[in-house]
């Protein structure tokens, strides 16, 4: 490999998090970057919910100091958005006008919250909780809050829906089945769910869903498709996640809902790999790509991406099922693990 | 003999003191060697002072180091006997702070073209209104007989004993091309013709650049009083003092000419023209 | 109500409105109360098209030094700001330009440099500026916009600002201005997330009372030098002295005074010193090469007894040195420079304040005591802005010092007489019986050249006499801190001295028993103050912006004791910083 090669990661989370150490650590010559349109330093996602209810500090957040990127030499790049891949010249181009060049490229994205088209007309009343951004935004939102709507069906959307009854909320549940991505809730798990919240005193409606939404002051009223009225303070939309890959859609490097990449995390473009919730990695055994979420995950994925990147062959396995359990509830998953 | 003489002296001071000249005079006398051409310089400054009737205490004569520099202890006016070079300067902020000041700067040539000579182009174009008087013997008094910039080429001196290597300076032309408004030069030995230049000198509202030629008879055999005498001639009465290329032909001719070269009356003094752009 | 105390620096190119932009933060925040202090910096020497630096350090504290971190660095130029992001703190904020018409390389673009822990905000400063006033001048004010509404400072207050700066220029000019400033605000408003914790809002301010102006140390000299009464300045063209002899060539003639560019520095020391022959009020201004020059003749001022005020802004050295950067390495000249034994009276302000009170006095003691003052400054003093209160005017006292001689002197007049106080009555040019011959050579009382060893030394006593009178006409050294049983203390001078001053307070606060000393006036230097306060301390540390410790050599003498220097010639302010961690590593070793 050339000296002085540059390796950049886009992404801050975990995947390319795990990336850059690894490839520090067995290369240290090299520029190592990463590149986030987040301007937040590498944090746990999962805890935001924790931050917006008050029992965690930004401090907490913070998976570690800006002193540890300092000492491994990784470069940091936040609130810098890349908006285009030219894989010929190897050039990265910046939302602020940057061109930068890699020698090497590891896509770690991740996903995004994702609204089904049914209810994209009424996005702009919808608060998300994916990032530290929209926790910030939320978080003044919330506390003087009383009654709040859940439209959604994730994991996160059940994590959630039980924090802000711990907070005293008045929470109405609207369950998407078909949007619990990447699969769908089988009819056992959606009143599996329904009975749990019903404990929790979240009133879930199942199969009905809001048919129109109207901001009412700083309130929102909701109609339901069998003519039922309720105002709520705040509407909050789960509906799973979609990879962060619009940005590479022209380049040459294949995608489908995720970044299309072998066993090995490579892309069908040389020099250029992906991992954690942005990928959709081929599993030679089942002749088919799979998708695999989750924090912990992405890491595992991050480091093997890393070390490919670096010129080894290490083949990354779909995990193995597990339940998962949330407060009570059993959820079957490859991806997900309680944090 | 004793008594014709006595007599004679009675009335020469009779008349000195009639004259009035010699208010101009300090009680010191002067420590110059006998025969020096600084005594003639001294006592046509007196005269000219005294024709015009300045009153000593609005003089300010101002000198550097030098035999030449020496001059102010022997006039009755204020003095300021400064630095080697620095007379220009200081007699300009005199002159500067309080305009009412008659101010001369005077200076032997080691003082104001050697050491000081960066000075004289700047007092020049600025036209601050003072009287410059050069005491020009052509070679260093006080530090006894060396070489200075007016020392003509070759001639033996006590630094450069084979012979002078340097050309001399010219300073009548040197004036003239730093745009002096009053050029003129006199000779220690011509009493009337310097103190009629000397009275236009200090008459003229502007930088005044007097150039005197006078021989130092201590340390200098070559420049003598005869040599002098028989090497100058008054400027003819045709010469337009307002024509600055008849005035440089002049000063660059190969007859040394005594007399007023040029003069400018038109052309504002330093304060003058700032009255005039700040009032404006 | 929480304390602020944040560093902003503005770096651009020259054209980009940096400093004016700098200029306008300093002044609206100075309204609402905060101190502020500034500098502005162009590290290349032409400033046509060079880098420049507005630093402003803002506070609703008092402040005695410029700050060495910057809290906040506001980008207008990508490549001139990367080496500014040193100073930036671990988790500085960065404001950039987010929107520049073409695409930035990669080693070009201030987003590749910040350091892990920096907060970037990118605001499209060209094309808001663009939108605003359709010409991308205005993306200083659309930085001042964001700038305003990320820290939380009054929008509508500041847009009385920009206009007040722009108010004679043409509406046009004052509506983009103003226009752009909004852009920038509501785009920030409505689109950045704010992620660090610095704001104006919270912060509790002292009522502005009193006037309060915003100038510079070489405008306050100015200033000073115009209230009290001066009617020449001649001067040559030196960094940083420069600015002096412009204001007076702008504001002398409006009194009747002159301003006389000179061929050199020889002769601008030679004119102040004719015009204070001649009785009138004159100073120059320079900096270390030029103060070379004058030597030869500062010396004339104290033998021939003419007053004559004289600045050195000192830069780095020697010779032609740092035309740009701050030292305070001509102490050992201005001290001592030119020849024989030369009493003069030698000011170093550490303040802007000080630059106004230390320029009045020079000119009220060097006319009095008939002798020569060195006001001493440095290019940090002479460009460091700051809003204070209005000073005092010089009083009458002090605008007329001159001792004339009475009637009986005159009658046989002894310009040069012997007396107490050193001062013997001056007669001006012009006064019917009061003529005399000044010289340069050793005299006797009427003047006369005289070089008897009596006589020399008779004289040579009556000018080391006029000291004493001196040094009780200023008040004594400032000593901050407990009087007794001091564990460090801290002597310092010039600019150094505010740090220092500041360094002792922040120390004291963390419990370190610290002392501080400083004086003004370093000839005469208050000598018994010193030894007490030496006395009083069991480690004495002198910091200066010099590579030898000039002044802790120039104590050593008087001291007798080691003393602990922290020297520095970065060609940067002297920062409190520094110093503060020096005090606290002595304080460390007095303890083990
Ligand atoms: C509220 C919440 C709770 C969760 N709880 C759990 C849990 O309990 N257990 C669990 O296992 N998982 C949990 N997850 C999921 C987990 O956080 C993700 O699976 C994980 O963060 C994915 O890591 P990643 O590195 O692939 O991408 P991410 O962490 O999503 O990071 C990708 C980064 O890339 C940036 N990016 C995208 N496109 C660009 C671009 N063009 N230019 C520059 N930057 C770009 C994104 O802004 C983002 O910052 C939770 C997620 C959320 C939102
Ligand atoms: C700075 C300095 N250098 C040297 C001297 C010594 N010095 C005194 S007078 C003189 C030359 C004087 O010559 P000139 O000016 O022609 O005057 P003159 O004695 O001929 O009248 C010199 C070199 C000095 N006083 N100061
Ligand atoms: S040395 Fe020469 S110039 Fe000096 S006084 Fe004697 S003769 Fe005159
Ligand atoms: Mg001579």
């Amino acid at each position: 490999m050339p000296k002085f090669d540059h390796y950049i990661i886009i992404g801050n989370g975990p995947a390319g998090n795990s990336a850059a150490e690894v490839l520090r650590m067995h290369d240290d010559q090299a520029r190592v970057s990463i590149i986030s349109d987040e301007g937040f330093p590498y944090y746990y996602r999962h805890m935001l919910c924790e931050f917006i209810s008050g029992k965690k500090k930004e401090d907490a957040l913070k998976v570690k100091p800006a002193s540890d990127y300092k000492e491994k030499n990784i470069r940091m790049r936040l609130g810098q958005r890349v908006e285009r891949i030219e894989p010929e010249t190897k050039t990265l181009y910046l939302k602020h006008m940057e061109k930068v060049k890699f020698t090497r490229l590891i896509l770690a994205t991740g996903a995004s919250p994702h609204v089904v088209p049914s209810l994209s007309r009424f996005e702009k009343h919808f608060s998300f909780m994916s990032k530290y951004s929209d926790a910030l935004k939320v978080k003044p939102l919330l506390s003087p809050a009383r009654k709040v709507a859940i439209l959604g069906g994730d994991l996160v959307s059940l994590k959630f829906a039980k924090m802000l009854s711990a907070m005293k909320k008045e929470v109405t549940f609207f369950l998407y089945k078909d949007c619990f991505y990447p699969f769908e809730l089988t009819a056992d798990m959606a009143s599996a769910i329904e009975k749990h919240f019903s404990g929790k005193k979240i009133k879930t409606f199942a199969d009905i869903f809001p048919s129109r939404i109207e901001s009412k002051g700083k309130a929102f009223e909701i109609e339901t498709e069998n003519g039922e009225n309720l105002t709520v303070d705040i509407i909050f939309c789960f509906m799973g996640m979609r990879p962060n890959i619009n940005f590479i859609q022209g380049s040459g490097i294949d995608t489908e809902r995720g970044v299309l990449v072998d066993e090995h995390l490579k892309t069908n473009v040389s020099d250029i790999y992906a991992c954690g919730d942005c990928a959709q990695i081929y599993n030679p055994e089942l002749k088919n790509y799979w998708i695999s979420v989750g924090w912990e995950n992405a890491g595992i994925q991050g480091e093997t991406a890393a070390l490919n990147l670096l010129g080894e062959s290490k083949v990354i396995k779909p995990s193995q099922k597990k339940i998962l359990d949330v407060e009570g509830l059993k959820v079957n998953t490859s991806w997900w693990k309680e944090l | 003999m004793d008594h014709i003489e006595r007599f004679y002296i009675d009335e020469k001071l009779a008349d000195i003191k009639k004259d009035g000249f010699l208010n101009y005079r300090s009680k010191e006398l002067p420590t110059w060697c006998p025969g020096c051409g600084y005594f003639g310089i001294t006592q046509a400054i007196a005269k000219a002072c005294n024709a015009l009737s300045l009153p000593n205490e609005n003089i300010c004569v101002v000198s550097g180091i030098g035999c030449a520099g020496r001059y102010p202890i022997f006039m009755k006016a204020y003095g300021f006997h400064t630095l080697h070079g620095r007379s220009v300067p200081i007699a300009s902020g005199i002159k500067l702070a309080n305009e009412d000041l008659t101010v001369f700067a005077v200076g032997g040539d080691g003082d104001m073209l050697g050491i000081g000579g960066g000075h004289l182009p700047h007092i020049a174009r600025k036209n601050i209104d003072i009287t410059l008087f050069l005491f020009d013997n052509m070679i260093y008094g006080l530090t006894k007989g060396q070489s200075s910039a007016t020392t003509p080429l070759g001639q033996k001196t006590n630094s450069h004993t084979k012979g002078n290597p340097d050309s001399p300076l010219k300073p009548i032309s040197l004036a003239l091309a730093y745009d002096a408004s009053f050029v003129a030069r006199g000779f220690a030995g011509d009493l009337d013709g310097m103190q009629d230049i000397f009275m236009k000198a200090i008459r003229h509202k502007g930088f005044s650049f007097v150039h005197l030629i006078t021989p130092c008879v201590t340390f200098d055999k070559v420049n003598t009083w005869d040599v002098m005498r028989n090497g100058y001639h008054p400027i003819h009465e045709s010469h337009d003092v307002t024509d600055r290329i008849a005035a440089m032909r002049l000063a660059e001719d190969q007859r040394f000419f005594l007399g007023v070269f040029y003069q400018d009356e038109k052309r504002p003094s330093y304060q003058e023209y700032l009255r005039q752009i700040h009032s404006a | 109500m929480a304390d602020i105390d944040i560093v902003i620096e503005i770096c651009g190119s020259a054209g980009e409105g940096t400093i004016s932009a700098g200029e306008i933060l300093s002044r609206h925040m100075s309204s609402l109360g905060f101190e502020i202090m500034s500098f502005d910096s162009y590290p290349s020497e032409i400033r046509g098209f060079g880098k420049c630096v507005a630093h402003s350090r803002i506070s609703n504290q008092q402040i005695l030094s410029p700050g060495k971190y910057t809290d906040i660095l506001v980008v207008l130029n990508d490549s001139h700001s990367i080496p500014q992001l040193h100073a930036v703190r671990e988790n500085g904020v960065v404001i950039y330009d987010s929107q520049p018409p073409a695409y930035h390389e990669e080693d070009k673009s201030i987003a590749g440099w910040m350091a892990p822990g920096m907060i970037a905000y990118g605001i499209p400063l060209h094309s808001l500026a663009n939108k605003a006033a359709g010409s991308a001048r205005g993306r200083n004010m659309v930085a001042l916009g964001a700038m305003a509404a990320l820290f939380g400072i009054d929008e509508e207050g500041f847009k009385t600002s920009i206009m007040k700066r722009y108010a004679t220029k043409k509406q046009v000019v004052i509506d983009s201005n103003v226009n752009s400033f909004e852009e920038g605000y509501v785009w920030a408003k409505k689109n950045v997330q704010k992620l660090d914790h610095l704001t104006f809002s919270k912060v509790k301010l002292r009522k502005v009372t009193q006037n309060r102006i915003i100038i510079n140390g070489n405008q306050a000299v100015a200033q000073a030098a115009l209230d009290s009464g001066i009617k020449l300045f001649a001067g040559y063209p030196i960094t940083p002295a420069t600015k002096i002899m412009e204001i007076m060539g702008k504001e002398l003639p409006k009194r009747g005074g002159i301003m006389l560019q000179t061929e050199d520095e020889l002769s601008a020391i030679g004119n102040v010193i004719g015009a204070g022959f001649a009785g009138k009020r004159a100073m120059t201004a320079t900096s270390g090469p030029g103060f070379t020059l004058m030597t030869e003749m500062t010396g004339l001022a104290v033998m021939a007894e003419v007053p004559a005020v004289v600045v050195n802004s000192q830069r780095g050295g020697p010779s032609t040195g740092l035309p740009t950067k701050t030292e305070q390495s001509d102490l050992s000249l201005v001290l001592a420079g030119g020849s024989g034994d030369s009493p003069r009276i030698v000011l170093a302000p550490s303040t802007v304040e000080e630059c106004y009170e230390s320029t009045c006095l020079a000119f009220y003691l060097a006319e009095k005591y008939q002798t020569l003052a060195v006001l001493l400054l440095d290019f940090f003093l002479s460009n460091s802005i700051r809003n204070i209160d209005e000073p005092s005017l010089p009083d009458k006292k002090m605008l007329s010092a001159n001792i004339s001689p009475s009637k009986t002197d005159l009658k046989d007049y002894r310009r040069f007489q012997l007396t107490e106080s050193g001062i013997s009555p001056r007669a001006l040019p012009g006064t019917p019986l009061g003529m005399f011959v000044a010289t340069g050579l050793e005299h006797n009382e009427r003047g006369k050249p005289a070089y008897d060893s009596k006589t020399h030394l008779e004289m040579t006593e009556k000018r080391y006499r006029k000291l004493d009178g001196i040094l009780k006409e200023v008040s004594p050294p400032t000593w901050d801190g407990p009087k007794a049983n001091v564990d460090i203390g801290v002597i310092s001078w010039g600019s150094t001295a505010a740090s220092a001053h500041e360094a002792v307070l922040k120390a004291r606060k963390v419990g370190v028993n610290a002392a501080f000393m400083s004086s003004m006036l370093l000839v005469p230097l208050n000598v018994d103050h010193f030894v007490k306060f030496s006395a009083a301390c069991k480690t004495i540390l002198v910091p200066e912006l010099n590579y030898s410790g000039q002044f802790a050599a120039h104590l050593a003498q008087y001291l007798n004791r080691p003393i602990e220097k922290l020297n520095r010639i970065t060609g940067l302010p002297m920062p409190s910083e520094d110093i503060f961690e020096k005090i606290m590593e002595i304080a460390d070793t007095q303890k083990r």
